[in-house]
């Protein structure tokens, strides 16, 4: 297999959760306080709505690799990779137009693509892959599967469908062997909500590494195309983010995941 | 796992080669594969010689990550174009149907004048006549077969495969191909019975255009009782009713029979349609039981594990099929004698005469040098 991302002391992280939980702002708010910290960061979105970069570049859409792809286009580092917000270097993945051929495997080809094109991505500190959603099919385990990524990250928040969601990809996960590095909960505001997430964590084995509150300011952020590191960074929440960059930049735990039967996964949600 | 049925682990025509065959007995002009550009290549290869158009959308990685929705329409107006069609099918495979192609849209898209068959199938059904099944349905929708037809080909096919689960090639997890037993020796033990004077039936009992070989075999038997002056103790039986089947099947039935009577052979009982192979087993056990139980030796070819042991119950039993993994369940049915027909596939297809069997010509071979004629 060919592998470009081979430094030493690279980080390579997944974050998954359910659809619609936080995510891409997550992942693109982790890479900005990252690249204040100095490293050299590339995210990697790999939800078709494109919009886990949008944010560290001024509310401007990218081509997706799938895009020129789908235009025959032999695709070179600088038709994909794009510097957004300190420095860090933004590629998407893209996908078919709903209904219509199959984003699983555009993800698998469009990383094979990457990893042919990129050279600079053995140069990262840490390389963040924004998958969409629950692990749906081989496809979307890919950037595991295929040894781009070490550490897989859970974002959710202590409602029941994304708990059920999370509870799924850590079965996933431990089905393909990978570890689970931490969960991290984006609150709905729910209550007891940090207790919930914490207890799930402990619950599967994996533990809470941050709990971001939710503050419309992220959403105003996002709506102008910023990152609150860039558009409010003296905000509380910039502040939770740079504490969660911290964790996952020095994180050297994780564990194959446990999972929950339905009855607990309700109980605790109760 | 509870209740799995046994997974057949050597290789088997699937699902969409079985659909593009029907394709064919259907009379189609063209058939366009949906898929990647190698999907079933030689069986392709073999129906154009057959004289279909087989075509390929040749999806790519492109078409499988966007779908190759335009590619089909386009290839549908450029087939069109090409060859002047009267009757299109269009097959799909495991990876347009893994994505989720839909071949109704695309055919709208391309709106000919011409009807054409869907056939929304992939190569995982452990029965291959999967393929067929669904391309008999897509048909009678496009009024190609009426639904009585459809019905009578569903009860055939589920024989079909009760057939070749009982003692066919989907008998046993792992069948050893064989060529079977050494044809000159097996000829030589037909033409001594027949100088002995031993009562003989041939059972043609073809797969559809097989037929063109085997019924070589037929005559070949009856040209060498011929020579020995016993004529009077052969009786034949074949499947060959005309008036049976899909409409490229039935052509086949006549050219046959029309052959063989023309080398002057009678066809004394008719067992059938040549899709009838399935079927025939139990009418030729009625017919023996009625007329032919004194018979000595029996000669079947074709699908020679359709007819049931109980009708040749006290005959030597010399049987000759196209399968080479055929020869175990065959021999273990207590067939004594088991011989193949190597390569007959290809040279059945696109003819309408009957072909020479290699069995047929070493027969006639060791006759003349047993004979001295
Ligand atoms: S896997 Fe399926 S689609 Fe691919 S070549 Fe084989 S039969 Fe065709």
């Amino acid at each position: 297999m060919l592998m470009t991302t081979s430094a030493k002391n690279q980080k390579r992280i997944a974050i998954y959760g359910k659809g619609g939980i936080g995510k891409s702002s997550t992942a693109s708010n982790v890479a900005a306080a990252c690249a204040d910290e100095g490293y050299k960061v590339m995210i990697i979105g790999c939800d078709p709505k494109s919009d886990s970069s949008i944010t560290l570049l001024g509310g401007k859409r990218i081509p997706t690799i799938l895009d020129l792809l789908r235009q025959n286009i032999d695709v070179r580092e600088k038709d994909i990779v794009f510097e957004g917000y300190g420095g860090v270097k933004c590629v998407e993945v893209g996908g078919p137009e709903p209904g219509i051929g199959c984003a699983g495997r555009g993800i698998i080809v469009a990383i094979q693509k990457l990893q042919k094109a990129c050279p600079s991505m053995s140069d990262m500190d840490l390389i963040i892959y924004d998958v969409p959603g629950d692990i749906v099919c081989g496809g979307f385990v890919a950037p595991i599967r295929k040894g781009l990524v070490t550490e897989a990250y859970i974002l959710t928040s202590g409602e029941y469908m994304p708990l059920y969601a999370a509870n799924n990809i850590c079965k996933g996960l431990a089905k393909i062997d990978t570890p689970l590095s931490g969960i991290i909960c984006n609150s709905r505001s729910v209550t007891r909500e940090e207790e919930i997430v914490r207890r799930f964590s402990e619950e599967i084995g994996s533990r809470l590494v941050a709990f971001i509150p939710k503050e419309q300011i992220v959403q105003d952020c996002e709506r102008d195309g910023f990152s609150v590191l860039e558009k409010a960074p003296r905000s509380d929440i910039a502040h939770v983010y740079r504490n969660l960059a911290k964790a996952i930049m020095f994180n050297d735990q994780s564990i194959l995941p446990g999972s929950l039967d339905d009855e607990r996964l309700r109980e605790l949600t109760r | 796992m509870m209740g799995k049925e046994l997974s057949i682990i050597h290789p088997r025509p699937s699902s969409i080669v079985a659909a593009l065959y029907t394709l064919r007995d259907l009379n189609v002009d063209v058939a366009i594969l949906h898929g990647p550009p190698g999907c079933s290549f030689k069986h392709a290869r073999l129906l154009e010689e057959d004289g279909i158009r087989v075509v390929t959308t040749a999806l790519d990685e492109n078409g499988f990550v966007f779908g190759g929705r335009q590619e089909l329409s386009s290839l549908l107006e450029k087939v069109n174009e090409m060859f002047k069609p009267r009757l299109i099918g269009v097959v799909g495979t495991c990876a347009s149907m893994i994505i989720g192609e839909e071949l109704r849209e695309p055919v709208e898209d391309a709106n000919l004048d011409v009807p054409v068959i869907e056939v929304e199938v992939h190569a995982g059904y452990p029965d291959n006549t999967k393929g067929v099944l669904i391309t008999l349905e897509s048909a009678c929708e496009v009024g190609v077969i009426d639904r009585e037809e459809l019905e009578r080909q569903k009860v055939l096919l589920h024989e079909a495969t009760q057939v070749e689960k009982r003692h066919g090639a989907a008998s046993r997890q792992y069948l050893e191909p064989s060529r079977g037993d050494v044809k000159y020796k097996v000829a030589e033990r037909v033409i001594r019975l027949l100088q002995e004077g031993r009562k003989c039936i041939t059972i043609m009992n073809a797969k559809k255009e097989t037929g063109y070989m085997f019924a070589d075999i037929t005559a070949a038997v009856n040209e060498v009782a011929l020579a020995l002056g016993k004529e009077g103790n052969v009786v034949n039986m074949a499947n060959v009713d005309d008036s049976l089947g899909l409409p490229r099947v039935r052509h086949h039935a006549k050219c046959i029979a029309a052959d063989l009577k023309e080398r002057g052979i009678t066809v004394h009982e008719i067992i059938g349609g040549m899709d009838e192979y399935p079927v025939t087993g139990e009418r030729v056990n009625e017919l023996i039981k009625q007329k032919y139980k004194d018979y000595d030796f029996a000669l079947i070819t074709g699908v020679p594990h359709a007819i049931p042991m109980e009708a040749l119950e006290g005959m030597e039993v010399i049987s000759v099929t196209n399968g080479p993994r055929q020869v175990l369940p065959l021999k273990e049915m207590g067939h004594q004698h088991v011989i193949v027909e190597i390569d007959l596939h290809p040279k059945t297809l696109g003819v309408n005469h009957i072909v020479e069997s290699e069995f047929g010509a070493t027969l006639r071979e060791v006759a003349k040098d047993m004979l001295g004629k």
